[in-house]
């Protein structure tokens, strides 16, 4: 039998899969500590925080230029999504009513039987 | 002959001269070609309701089970993942072997919907989903087969309602035991994360947050995947492979703002599911309840759902007829991929052709 053509990037790929290896269980472990966890989570506090400042200025900024806030739009869109749920069952009930009916694909029957296991 | 076999040193490089050129050309062509197309399976859109969708895959065989088939998605991802591309399918796959296949997938919960809470998944969206497969199909037996938290959502519902005629459930590496699940009790510890503040600041928890904690379960992976595609870019398959997954990994959802604070209260701090006091809308949730045939399969290296979460699943089920699988791959590749087309979709297929007429 021929011998496999040896690949000189092997050697390279095996160490990329061996520090892969290495990386994800040192990385992981650290990950895994109170440490990490405060810090990690110390920097997502400070990132709401300043969100919430931001929110709180621009709150303020778009009163001052009679626009609406984000929490405004929210409610529009809340509202509007109950709007278009009502067009939806409006359509359908005027369909319905004047007979007009989405053409139906043909549906195969239900009679499978699972192939008989040899 | 094993002289005439010897490596040429001169065929050597030309081979890896052919390869750098080749990496060049198609490297250029991998920045400038668009993303491969997925979840392009032919399809009905029957209920779109916010973030919930509801599909209804084309049969693809003239007789079909008389049992449906209804996927249940995880909420953090895309449920393109079960329907990448044609030959690479899970939905293609069911339906080629005479499924009549459905799908409840999610979209990114918009901002109003951040009041959306476990019980509308539970007790709303995927009722209303059955229900409507139910009408479709004009069948009440129905077979539920939930991945990850899809998994967890199913599991929920059924408990609820044990006289429901469910056929069969599915569940594909579901956790139970959240305190095994290390890494993200480490990151969800309450002495650091304030879940609350999170949510009232961000109305849904953020969609780059939840794909960080992904990515950080395999701090190594990113770079060496990377590094991976440079060397494969001559390989066509290899890219397309790898741009697949890229793109379904990165296409993390946001969670609803109140569903994430439920879930991670009652789920990763309290682990209520394991511990036998899990409610959802005030009525108590008993795995015992679910005495339909059940079959869970686990993943032999999964780094997001480890054995130990999701194992004690098994016994926690009241069904005689059950079943539990572990088979080798990730989380992801259990689902999709050269290892899923060979291990868990025929395993599938087999499992729920007797139990599905």
């Amino acid at each position: 039998m021929a011998n496999p053509t040896p690949d000189p990037g092997a050697f390279l790929r095996d160490m990329l899969g061996q520090w892969e290896t290495m990386a994800n269980q040192v990385g992981g472990q650290m990950m895994k500590s109170g440490e990490f966890a405060r810090a990690i989570q110390g920097a997502n506090a400070a990132t709401m925080q300043a969100q919430t400042a931001t929110h709180q200025i621009m709150d303020r900024a778009l009163a001052a230029a009679n626009m609406p806030s984000r929490s405004e739009v929210e409610d529009l869109s809340a509202r509007l999504r109950g709007i278009e749920e009502s067009v939806v069952r409006i359509e359908a009930l005027l369909m319905a009513q004047a007979g007009i009916t989405k053409p139906e694909r043909p549906k195969p029957s239900r009679t499978r039987k699972p192939p008989v296991k040899g | 002959m094993t002289e005439a076999a010897a490596p040429d040193v001169f065929d050597q490089a030309r081979a890896l001269f052919d390869r750098a050129i080749q990496r060049n050309f198609k490297g250029l062509g991998y920045f400038a070609s668009p993303a491969p197309v997925l979840g392009a399976s032919p399809k009905d859109l029957l209920i779109q309701r916010g973030t919930m969708n509801l599909y209804h895959y084309r049969p693809m065989t003239d007789d079909v089970y008389r049992v449906p088939l209804l996927l249940v998605m995880a909420t953090t991802n895309r449920g393109y993942i079960f329907d990448m591309v044609p030959g690479q399918s899970l939905v293609e796959y069911l339906l080629r072997a005479g499924y009549d296949v459905f799908m409840l997938d999610w979209t990114a919960p918009r901002a109003d919907e951040k009041t959306l809470t476990l019980a509308d998944y539970v007790t709303d969206f995927l009722p209303t989903a059955i229900e409507r497969v139910q009408a479709e199909t004009g069948e009440q037996d129905f077979s539920l087969v939930g991945y990850c938290f899809g998994g967890v959502l199913s599991l929920l519902w059924a408990a609820l309602h044990p006289d429901a005629p469910m056929k069969n459930l599915v569940c594909f590496t579901t956790p139970v035991d959240f305190s095994q699940m290390e890494m993200f009790q480490s990151w969800s510890d309450k002495r650091f994360f304030d879940v609350d503040r999170l949510v009232d600041t961000f109305g849904n928890c953020p969609a780059d947050y939840l794909y960080s904690a992904f990515d950080m379960l395999k701090p190594g992976a990113k770079i060496a995947g990377n590094i991976r595609l440079l060397d494969n870019l001559w390989n066509d398959e290899f890219v397309k492979s790898f741009r697949m997954f890229d793109r379904w990994a990165t296409d993390t959802l946001p969670l609803a703002g109140e569903y994430f604070r439920e879930t991670t209260k009652r789920l990763m701090w309290d682990n209520a599911l394991h511990s036998g006091t899990m409610d959802v809308a005030g009525r108590p949730v008993d795995l015992a309840t679910i005495t339909a045939p059940f079959l869970h399969v686990t993943a032999e290296h999964d780094h997001i759902v480890p054995s130990a979460a999701s194992a004690p699943l098994i016994e926690m089920i009241g069904s005689t007829d059950k079943e539990q699988v572990t088979m080798k791959g990730g989380h992801v590749s259990l689902v999709a991929g050269g290892n899923a087309i060979k291990r868990l979709w025929p395993k599938l297929i087999d499992w729920l052709g007797d139990r599905s007429t």
